[in-house]
């Protein structure tokens, strides 16, 4: 891995993102394609294959004001609009008996929410031990962090239930945030790369105006921090927001379900493939709710999502 | 290397153990282990204990319902001898090789063109990486709708250059090169970390090499793959030890109470197996085991692969 | 973006997320705080709110409570939650599951015997038929009551074998190369697309049903061993899947079937897109109500010694290990399989019917005396001959049924079969090899969970 060069530290002060291999100099392009001709072919070509990247999300918006008999009609704009798959009708998203989807929604959000913020916080404090600290056993320590990156969760996740289990804490939403309270390996790694990159100098000023370990950690790492702190938050936020597996270990009650355990549970009533009529209009309703609202939070956040996951590859 | 450690020299344990001790004179080190004191905690509770539990776990025969029964390696015997696991694993593997290389191809060659062209390129990087924030649950849903043998839209349009579409979603022998497609949908973050790479490419690599009057072929050859290899390398190891760990994907199109007549042994992917062995079965003991074994696979793989790419992966950083 | 919008954004969403996790905290204690001090309930597993026959007889069995409340969340019986359920020591008091699984769990310790409660509530267990009662009967001990038995007949038809030009007659699986002669005589296909399915075997479904046509057991009759790769089940094999080739595999066959409407009023029996095929007893509802103009002759499967067979099972109600409330649950099982129950929600469906003028044709249970109550005093010929004489099918053919037996690994069994026919029909493996396979992965977990 290669050391942490001086442009980094500059750009770490500046608050920019995850402390970064050098930024290239400049955009320069080989000769040949500085042509229009071949600036044409590449919009050309790029145009082409984003209509097969977004083709599946407008065929999933415009299937979700469709009545049942016209999903698979691949028309863009609906035949029949028909908005009552969401509120009205029978059956619509929002109004299905014992699928509370307003519900999954919220829990989703908070659980996600919530764990997401430990992870974040916890995480920081833990690699800024890493980063700025010297001390007996950090290199065993770290290693061990390394480590642990490499299970899989599969060999934890029948012990970790059977844990919960014991505690009678199974059919609650205790496991899917209390581990949160621990903080995560991996963001621990990224978030130490970027202490690392926060010149020394700074602290020992610091120091000497009479900052303690953890007033120099809060005022002056964190705020440092912050885009690998948002980066971390927007990572485990969608993490938890994707998770099937736990939801789906852990929680029984409809009440307690998040979204993507909830909308498994509308495939499974309203799909073909159980003992449902086919009301694929519903499942596609339900599909949009549990896709929009991570593309709010993209559209917002867009640039720690593509920096973060760049980071990553640098990093691995 | 990170600056990490504070001695530098080798010592003996004797020195490192008097060292080690010393270091809890320091106020420092207190003041450390107190931040470390979270993780150090949670890697107790949710990994430790979880791991030495699993480790005996796979030794015995476990329902919950009824109390543990030591039966020594009898699982992992067992386990030889299912012809389920040799399945899930077959499915993983082919999984895995379409949709390895397909997932990196596609990156590369979309990554290249994003970083040539002058403008657009971060619009159309956005439009790349939507369905990579899609939820899992969500691309398995537009997986079988999209992929339906009779209405999806997938066969409509192979209709229209006439060519007979398969049946994806029930066909055993299509259903894995389907949910690789599908997987390769989702190439936005892998052609994220392509893209970073390539832009941290050198520019007078290649203006020395057009002026030795290189092809693009050799440019693409010579500089290109070299310097972006570290690149490649990450991607094609979470690439692959995401095939051998898929699960959210596969199981909601495939297994589950309401998709009885979906259910085939072709989607039975490994992670699904073991999924099926604890919580449905409640076999915890086999499950674990089976666990295991996942365990040494990846570790296997990627340490194959280590070795293999330190042939052939540059970092620039060791000729600094 | 400007950088003002970003931190705004940023404190909105932590804001936000602060009021969402004090309001879910909030939510989280009111729940804990009304659980316990409601008065009994019963709480059932795997049933949920269903068709009329089910809520009649739901209501009734809710009567017979003495005012304890009911909790029955719709879906259906899901391993996964029930032992998760187990697990935590949180069981249900009844649960409503297939009763191929039974004695899987019964094995695993997961269910009571309901030795007791047969006594309690004084059951008339010789109602029930013997056949349904020996599928839920695990060394000797009841462990549920049965309810549907969902005989399978050959549905024909009529007009298609007119087309055709073989007689109703020919849909006879008793003689093997007669039925395959009428069955490529009735399919028809179009370029490698089917376009008219001749017979359908229906495997994996009914294979059991074939292989006992052919003289073979699948499982002994104390559930111990699998005879899935006994020579007899291997030809039975062989043959249903000689059905299905003959329309030129089962890609195109599947792929026809999946275009149907079947449960609609354009039905592969309207739209004369089938010559025959076995099928459950529920199915002549379908018919019924969707497509009553249709013409069709229901014929027995037939053993290849020419005696009428046919497979039965459904679903059973079991109370499991633990239960808070066996006493609610028990008086539940009485009522909800009593003839009084079935009758009351037979002849609604019966009026309903009638109302629309179309044709009832029946409920058939594992409970005798009901089905003969039924028969008796509520079925009436509507003057549709086609499902009238469907209906004095049905009722004798229950007389022929049989089950697989219980077996510790009922669950698996039934998985390795399925799994081994589908790779049949998928090509991958030939007849014999699957069903090697087949009864080793079958008897392994037979041998696995009768510990």
């Amino acid at each position: 891995m290669s050391e942490v060069s001086p442009d980094v530290q500059v750009q770490a002060r500046q608050g920019a993102i995850a402390a970064a291999a050098p930024k290239p100099p400049r955009r320069s392009l080989p000769r040949p394609n500085r042509s229009w001709f071949g600036q044409g072919i590449f919009l050309f070509v790029l145009a082409g294959l984003s209509v097969l990247f977004v083709y599946p999300f407008v065929w999933v918006l415009s299937a979700s004001f469709k009545p049942q008999s016209q999903v698979f009609d691949n028309r863009i704009i609906p035949k029949d609009f028909h908005p009552e798959n969401y509120w009205g009708g029978d059956p619509s998203v929002f109004d299905i008996a014992d699928a509370p989807v307003a519900r999954w929604l919220f829990n989703s959000l908070w659980l996600g929410g919530l764990e997401a913020l430990l992870v974040t916080f916890v995480s920081a404090i833990v690699a800024f031990a890493f980063a700025y600290f010297r001390f007996p056993g950090r290199n065993f320590f770290f290693g061990l962090v390394l480590a642990t990156l490499m299970l899989p969760n599969q060999v934890m996740m029948i012990p970790r239930y059977l844990i919960f289990n014991h505690f009678n804490l199974v059919n609650t939403q205790y496991p899917l945030w209390v581990p949160g309270i621990f903080g995560s390996a991996f963001y621990i790694f990224l978030q130490r790369q970027f202490f690392l990159g926060i010149p020394r100098e700074l602290f020992e000023a610091a120091r000497i105006d009479g900052d303690n370990y953890w007033t120099m950690f809060w005022r002056i790492a964190l705020p440092i921090a912050k885009p690998a702190l948002i980066v971390t938050f927007l990572f485990e936020f969608q993490a938890k927001w994707f998770d099937l597996l736990d939801p789906l270990i852990y929680l029984r009650d409809t009440n307690l379900f998040t979204l993507p355990l909830g909308l498994k549970t509308i495939l499974d009533s309203f799909g073909t493939g159980g003992g449902g009529q086919g009301d694929w209009q519903v499942i596609v309703a339900a599909t949009v709710i549990a896709t929009i609202p991570m593309i709010i939070l993209f559209g917002f956040f867009q640039r720690y999502f593509v920096q973060g996951i760049a980071a990553q590859g640098r990093k691995g | 290397m990170a600056s990490v450690a504070s001695s530098t020299t080798a010592p003996g344990f004797r020195e490192k153990a008097r060292r080690w001790a010393a270091g809890f004179r320091e106020r420092e080190t207190w003041a450390a282990y107190a931040f470390l004191a979270p993780w150090l905690i949670g890697f107790v509770i949710f990994t430790a204990i979880p791991m030495g539990w699993s480790a005996w776990l796979s030794l015995t025969d476990y329902s919950v319902i009824q109390d543990a029964k030591y039966v020594g390696l009898d699982n992992y015997r067992f386990m030889l001898d299912d012809p389920k696991v040799r399945l899930a694993l077959t499915n993983n593997l082919t999984f895995a090789m379409f949709s390895v290389p397909g997932v990196l191809i596609v990156a590369l060659g979309l990554a290249m063109i994003l970083n040539r062209v002058k403008w657009g390129g971060g619009f159309f990087r956005t439009v790349f990486y939507l369905p990579n924030i899609t939820p899992p649950v969500a691309v398995a849903i537009l997986y079988l709708l999209l992929f339906n043998g009779s209405v999806g839209v997938v066969n409509r349009g192979l209709e229209l250059i006439h060519v007979p579409g398969p049946f994806w979603t029930t066909d055993p022998t299509w259903i894995k090169p389907g949910l690789a497609l599908m997987n390769v949908w989702s190439v936005g973050g892998t052609m994220v970390i392509f893209l970073a790479a390539l832009k941290s490419v050198p520019p007078h690599l290649y203006e020395a090499a057009a002026i030795d009057g290189a092809s693009a072929w050799r440019r693409f050859r010579d500089i290109t793959l070299p310097m972006i290899s570290p690149a490649i390398f990450f991607n094609l190891i979470i690439q692959t030890i995401y095939a051998f760990t898929l699960f959210a994907e596969a199981y909601t199109a495939f297994f589950g109470a309401g998709t009885k007549s979906n259910q085939t042994e072709a989607a039975l992917f490994y992670g699904i197996y073991i999924f099926q062995e604890a919580f449905v079965n409640f076999r915890m003991g086999y499950a674990s085991a089976l666990a295991w074994l996942l365990f040494v696979i990846i570790m296997v793989i990627t340490a194959v692969q280590v070795k293999v790419g330190n042939r052939f992966v540059f970092y620039e950083g060791d000729r600094r | 973006m400007s950088s003002r919008w970003k931190r705004s954004g940023v404190l909105l969403t932590v804001a936000g997320l602060c009021v969402v996790i004090w309001a879910s905290f909030a939510a989280a204690q009111a729940d804990v705080k009304a659980g316990p001090n409601a008065g009994a309930t019963l709480k059932i597993m795997g049933f949920g709110p269903g068709d009329e026959i089910a809520n009649i007889r739901a209501s009734e069995a809710e009567a017979a409570l003495g005012g304890a409340a009911v909790s029955n969340p719709r879906g259906g019986f899901s391993d996964q939650t029930f032992l998760a359920a187990l697990a935590a020591k949180d069981v249900p008091d009844l649960v409503y599951m297939d009763r191929q699984k039974v004695a899987s769990y019964a094995a695993r310790g997961a269910l009571v015997p309901l030795g007791n409660c047969i006594k309690q509530q004084s059951i008339d267990t010789s109602q029930y038929r013997l056949a349904a009662l020996n599928e839920v009967r695990y060394k000797g001990q009841t462990y549920a009551i049965p309810e549907f038995t969902n005989p399978r007949t050959i549905i024909v038809n009529d007009k298609v074998a007119a087309d055709a030009g073989v007689t109703v007659a020919a849909f006879n699986t008793n003689d093997w190369a007669a039925l395959r002669a009428t069955n490529k005589k009735v399919l028809k296909t179009d370029g490698g697309k089917v376009t008219r399915i001749g017979f359908d075997p229906k495997i994996p479904e009914f294979f059991p049903m074939w292989a006992k046509a052919n003289g073979v057991n699948l499982l002994s009759a104390d559930g111990l061993k699998a005879h899935l790769n006994d020579p007899k089940s291997v030809a039975a094999l062989t043959y249903a899947y000689s059905l299905i080739q003959d329309h030129g595999g089962w890609g195109p066959f599947k792929s026809f079937r999946d275009t149907w409407d079947f449960f609609g009023a354009g039905n592969q029996v309207a739209k004369n897109q089938i010559g025959a095929w076995p099928m459950e007893s529920f199915y002549y509802n379908v018919l019924a109500q969707n497509s009553p103009q249709v013409n069709i002759t229901a014929l027995p499967f037939k053993n290849r010694k020419g005696g009428p067979i046919t497979l039965i099972t459904g679903n059973g109600w079991a109370i499991p290990k633990g239960a808070k409330n066996p006493g609610l649950a028990c008086r539940w099982i009485k009522a909800v399989t009593a003839p009084a129950s079935w009758v009351k929600a037979a002849k609604a469906r019966f009026d309903a019917q009638k109302r629309l003028n179309r044709p009832f044709t029946g409920v058939y249970t594992a409970n005798k005396a009901a089905d003969t109550k039924i028969y008796e005093d509520i079925y009436q010929k509507m003057g549709r001959a086609d499902f009238d004489n469907a209906v004095s099918l049905l009722v004798s053919i229950n007389r022929y049924g049989f089950t697989l037996p219980a077996s510790p690994g009922g669950a698996e069994f039934n998985t390795a079969m399925q799994d081994a026919i589908n790779r049949v029909l998928a090509g991958t493996q030939s007849p014999k090899a699957a069903l090697d396979q087949a009864q080793k992965e079958a008897q392994a977990a037979i041998d696995r969970n009768k510990r």
